[in-house]
């Protein structure tokens, strides 16, 4: 029998979906025609199969256009479809049980059968299923995102940002032109031939938003008669040559986008600037007008709801189009600042060339209380990435954040994060003779684990912990390997396929040995609780001789209750995020090995790169409330640190010292880190210059990333009392915003006790 | 001889200490008593003990273990005879809820000077630097003398905060190895500046005088404006009009600010300011345009 239960919630959904527009029953039949399809192309090779699922969802699964809309394309989802990631539909052709048993409970009772029968052919075919079925086994693994585990798995691919800049200079009668060439030469490749279905299935798609906008035509205002007429016209056009305009090349890049499922969308601005640029040189398009259709961007973005993602790029080394690709900055810094929308993620990317201007509109922006842009240096992440990544410098120009912060190769590789690990759970389990105290499973995964006694030295005991680790590491790569495995023996990801390197000149699906850069990334857990948790045995146990690793470890089992001294002496050694040696260095030490071991795993299990992602979503509150009670001092069931950032309150000697600890880290290791700061308007804003100053010698020191929220001391208190009152408060999360009053209590929590400088 | 130093705080990325991001060095021991001080803690040399009542598990650990029964656990409350507290440290050791805590530390000037290089490239990039202050920095002479001249050849910007209640000597001596003097000035009529805080006038005076004979450019003066006792038309003309004829160019006002009061009760004493409202610094604004009506530049910290 499997260990899991197929109806596990997948996904952080912290934002609400809009509801699909369809009646029940014409969602029902969608399902019904999407599960013949693949029922009967199961004998089919995988692209004839994905294609022809397809063509069932598409143009159908689109929404019409919205009044508000200055270009066209909204998508709904239904539990049974194709996608990419669980945060749109599901991965591969998949089912998600949870939300397809919710959606049977609104049927009439003689419909729901039909339901069943579908409920019973996914669980032998939805992808992600298949993943679990074989490697959720025992007690040491778990799907997403079940807390109780110290390791969990999933198969997606997530963070896919495309080459659009092909897409948009061949258009798509240069892309099917392409594709018939390679056709030619090999008339049996079914990549191909599905490769040029999918430009049909594009332009399917945009002949029935066109008609949508001219029905809408009828009885509109005369503005938005022109709107609609201009939104038809461009429908049309991309359908017949590469974009001319900044609209066309937008609608063009725009509809490819939700028809591949990504939900992350790169550098932007040296995609569409040139457009741009031109356009408004020629009087085409007005400044205003420019800043409307981004504005619109920003919307239609906002409305895919994807919580952790929604990356939209501009700055940084490597663009083709500097000059116009500042042009599309400049006003998407405007719109981010007007907005404060939760997403898009936006995201620049600074290095030394980076003008005051655009500093100051990025401290703007930050300073209004968009939580945009995330800061990303490239003077250290472009060489990191470069070393990470196994790429050169050139290639490794072409970094993007998606998600939280990992990074992909825009178009040239997959970076999809596939596993979790829980550093913490796994030290409470190791100091635990192997049985996680928080519901007395043996989680040792066949590590050899000394009773407490043994322990003669700190090195000793820390490398017990290494040895432990070591053997969830190997778990961890070759999950994610396998995840791959899975998904290519489904699916051919055949819109992101046609827009990755190398896939169309070797015939292949991305994941089939298509893509140039096949990467991963791990994401990290409590990493600073541990080393925090290390440093306190460290100086307690092995150096004052203060206290036993017993007597540590029964404090712990008794969540401290009777030991408010021995916890006090935990809480007062010294803390990651203080710009001390003694914990700093442990943390870095801690880092080193994890990051290391995760990456060379990855060289050798056959991938390009394998890399530590040290970011969370809300996770480390949820994976926290699962974690018995560590050395560091915390209590049973409290969130882990966020990020790679400090134990909410334990840094106490202001920024410089807690970016001093953040920059301690050599970015080389990980593909990216999510480095969380919280000022009150009153410091960040009134003074500009310090504030400059300190990001800039943070940066200047080897800082690789920075996100920033300002928020008034007793805001968010208040805002737990009266949340009617601020329903626009965003905040940053670690790796995502929210508007506060939405998020849950227990993750209100966490981020209050965050330190806010003031 | 290995200089050491007592300080009862070292804060960093201070920005209201002198210009840029700094680093703050608060050295315990202050000869002066204003009743509003928001450092109450920094007075006694030696430092003294403070409690927490708010942390307090009311466990009466801290009785068991004092020495001289400075501590006393009666009724269940904790009562702290300071007069006979010799600051061994015993009960703040064995407090499980962080509730006692003996603020001032003893520190080698050059671990010091090794924490105040942390932020050197912060301070480089803002043009801020450190700032020794207190307590009253000049209270000890020899060791502030040693950090300044580390500082100087670190290359680090260095400014003092001062009473300027010290003989002249340790002034002098201080002087090519400070880049600036903020020097407090809490009151311009002498007789209510020695009733009030216990300082002498005419050291004061005479030593802003003689300071600014040769270093006016690098004084800027610091008036902290209390309510009841200087926030007063008269008192900022006087100051204006003294620091012109100084030729003295720089003045921050300090708006009175309650932060400080809860710490009396922590140190078992009445605040006299208890019950004063802080200072809206739009209240100072009309006493700021005067002066720089006169040519000076004065900024509402």
């Amino acid at each position: 029998m499997a260990k899991f239960n197929v109806e596990t919630v997948q996904n952080v959904e912290q934002s609400k979906k809009i509801p699909c527009c369809k009646p029940i029953l014409e969602q029902l039949e969608i399902m019904e025609a999407y599960t013949d399809a693949h029922r009967r192309f199961s004998n089919s090779t995988r692209e004839r199969r994905e294609v022809e699922c397809l063509k069932v969802l598409y143009p159908r699964m689109f929404r019409p256009i919205e009044p508000q809309d200055l270009f066209a394309g909204r998508l709904d989802f239904l539990p049974i479809g194709f996608g990419c990631v669980t945060s749109v539909g599901g991965v591969g052709h998949y089912c998600v049980f949870r939300k397809l048993r919710q959606f049977q409970e609104q049927l009439p009772d003689e419909l729901k059968p039909r339901v069943d029968t579908l409920y019973d052919y996914w669980l032998d075919n939805d992808v992600k299923t298949q993943f679990n079925r074989d490697m959720i086994v025992d007690d040491t693994m778990g799907m997403f995102i079940d807390t109780a585990f110290p390791l969990i798995a999933t198969a997606r691919l997530s963070g896919m940002m495309l080459d659009y800049p092909k897409l948009v200079e061949n258009g798509v009668p240069g892309m099917r032109r392409i594709l018939e060439e390679h056709i030619a030469a090999s008339p049996d490749n079914d990549f191909y031939k599905a490769g040029l279905e999918c430009m049909d299935i594009l332009c399917h798609s945009a002949e029935a938003l066109r008609k949508d906008a001219l029905n809408q035509m009828e009885g509109a205002s005369t503005e938005r008669k022109r709107q609609l007429a201009s939104m038809a016209d461009s429908l049309e056009s991309i359908r017949k040559r590469a974009p001319e305009t900044f609209v066309e090349a937008l609608q063009l890049f725009w509809l490819y986008a939700l028809l591949a499922g990504v939900i992350n969308y790169g550098r932007l601005d040296d995609l569409l600037g040139p457009y741009l640029a031109a356009d408004l040189k020629s009087g085409r398009l007005t400044e205003s007008e420019a800043y409307d259709y981004i504005k619109s961007l920003w919307t239609m973005i906002e409305n895919r709801r994807t919580t952790v993602n929604g990356r939209v790029i501009v700055g940084g080394k490597g663009r083709k189009h500097p000059e116009e690709a500042d042009v599309f900055m400049h006003l998407a810094l405007k719109v981010c600042k007007d907005c404060r929308y939760v997403e898009p993620q936006f995201t620049l990317r600074i290095d030394r060339t980076t003008t005051d201007r655009t500093w100051n509109e990025a401290l703007d922006a930050l300073g209004a209380g968009a939580t945009y842009p995330t800061l990303y240096n490239d003077e250290v992440e472009v060489p990191a990435v470069a070393y990470g990544m196994r790429v050169d410098g050139k290639t490794a120009e072409w970094y993007v954040p998606f998600g939280c912060t990992e990074f992909v190769i825009q178009g040239q590789s997959t970076g999809t994060p596939n596993i979790c690990i829980n550093l913490l759970k796994l030290l409470t389990i190791y100091m635990n003779d192997g049985i996680d105290p928080i519901d007395g499973l043996k989680k040792d995964a066949g590590a050899v684990i000394k009773p407490l006694e043994e322990y003669g030295s700190f090195e000793d005991f820390y490398n017990g912990y290494k040895a432990l680790l070591d053997i969830y590491l190997d778990k961890s790569a070759q999950a994610q390997y396998y995840s791959y495995e899975v998904m290519n023996r489904n699916v051919s990801f055949l819109f992101n396929s046609l827009l990755t390197d190398d896939c169309i000149e070797r015939g292949k699906a991305l994941l089939d040995g298509g893509v140039r850069y096949l990467g991963g990334t791990c994401e990290i857990y409590g990493s600073i609780n541990t080393s925090d948790s290390l440093e306190a045995i460290r100086e307690l146990v092995f150096q004052k001789r203060k206290y036993s690793l017993r007597q540590i470890h029964d404090a712990m089992l008794a969540d401290f209750k009777g030991y408010d001294l021995l916890r006090r002496d935990c809480l007062a050694c010294d803390k990651y995020g203080n710009d001390l040696d003694t914990a700093d260095s442990l943390a870095n030490d801690l880092y080193e090995f994890y990051a290391t071991g995760v990456r060379d795993r990855g060289i050798k299990v056959g991938m390009q790169y394998f890399l530590v992602v040290i970011s969370n979503n809300q996770l480390n509150t949820e994976w926290g409330n699962a974690t018995a009670a560590s050395p560091d001092g915390r209590l049973s069931g409290m969130y882990l640190n966020p990020a790679n950032n400090p134990q909410g309150g334990a840094n106490v000697s202001g920024p410089t010292a807690m970016l001093n600890s953040l920059a301690r880290f050599d970015a080389k290791y990980h593909a990216g880190s999510v480095q969380n700061i919280k000022f009150s308007p009153a410091l960040f804003n009134g003074n500009r210059e310090i504030i400059k100053a300190l990001f800039k010698t943070y940066f200047d020191r080897g800082g690789c990333h920075l996100m920033v929220t300002t928020v008034n001391r007793g805001e968010l208190e208040d805002a737990m009392v009266h949340p009617e009152k601020y329903p626009d408060l965003i905040v940053r999360v670690s790796g995502f915003s929210a508007v506060f009053v939405e998020l849950p209590r227990n993750v209100q929590e966490e981020l209050l006790s965050r330190v806010l400088y003031d | 001889m290995t200089e050491t130093v007592k300080v009862f705080d070292i804060e960093r990325f201070a920005i209201k200490d002198g210009p840029g991001i700094r680093t703050v060095v608060f050295m315990q021991g202050c000869p002066l008593h204003c009743p509003w001080c928001s450092n109450p803690e920094s007075a006694a040399v030696d430092g003294v003990l403070r409690y927490y009542e708010a942390k307090c598990l009311h466990c009466g650990a801290c009785a068991a273990v004092c020495p001289e029964s400075a501590v006393k656990f009666e009724d269940g409350l904790v009562r702290i005879d300071r007069s006979v507290c010799t600051l061994c440290g015993a009960c703040v050791e064995n407090c499980p809820g962080a509730a006692l805590k003996i603020q001032a530390k003893r520190m080698k000037c050059r671990d010091v000077i090794d924490i105040l290089l942390r932020d050197k490239d912060y301070y480089e990039h803002s043009g801020g630097g450190v700032t020794f202050s207190g307590g009253e920095a000049l209270a000890q002479p020899d060791a502030l003398l040693a950090m300044l001249k580390m500082c100087r050849d670190e290359g680090l910007h260095t400014a003092v905060e001062t009473t300027a209640n010290a003989p002249y000597d340790v002034l002098s001596a201080i002087e090519p190895y400070t880049d600036l003097f903020l020097i407090d000035l809490k009151h311009t009529d002498g007789g209510k500046l020695h009733e009030v805080t216990g300082a002498n006038p005419e050291l004061v005076f005479g030593n802003i005088r003689s300071l600014a004979s040769t270093a006016a450019r690098k004084i800027r003066l610091r008036m902290p404006c209390i309510p009841g006792f200087n926030v007063e038309r008269e008192h900022f003309e006087k100051a204006f009009a003294f620091a012109v004829e100084n030729g003295i160019k720089g003045l921050d006002l300090l708006p009175y600010h309650t932060l400080g009061t809860g710490k009396y009760k922590q140190l078992g004493r009445e605040c006299l300011y208890a019950r004063t409202e802080p200072l809206d610094r739009s209240e100072l604004e009309l006493y700021a345009g005067i002066g720089n009506s006169m040519g000076l530049d004065i900024s509402i910290l």
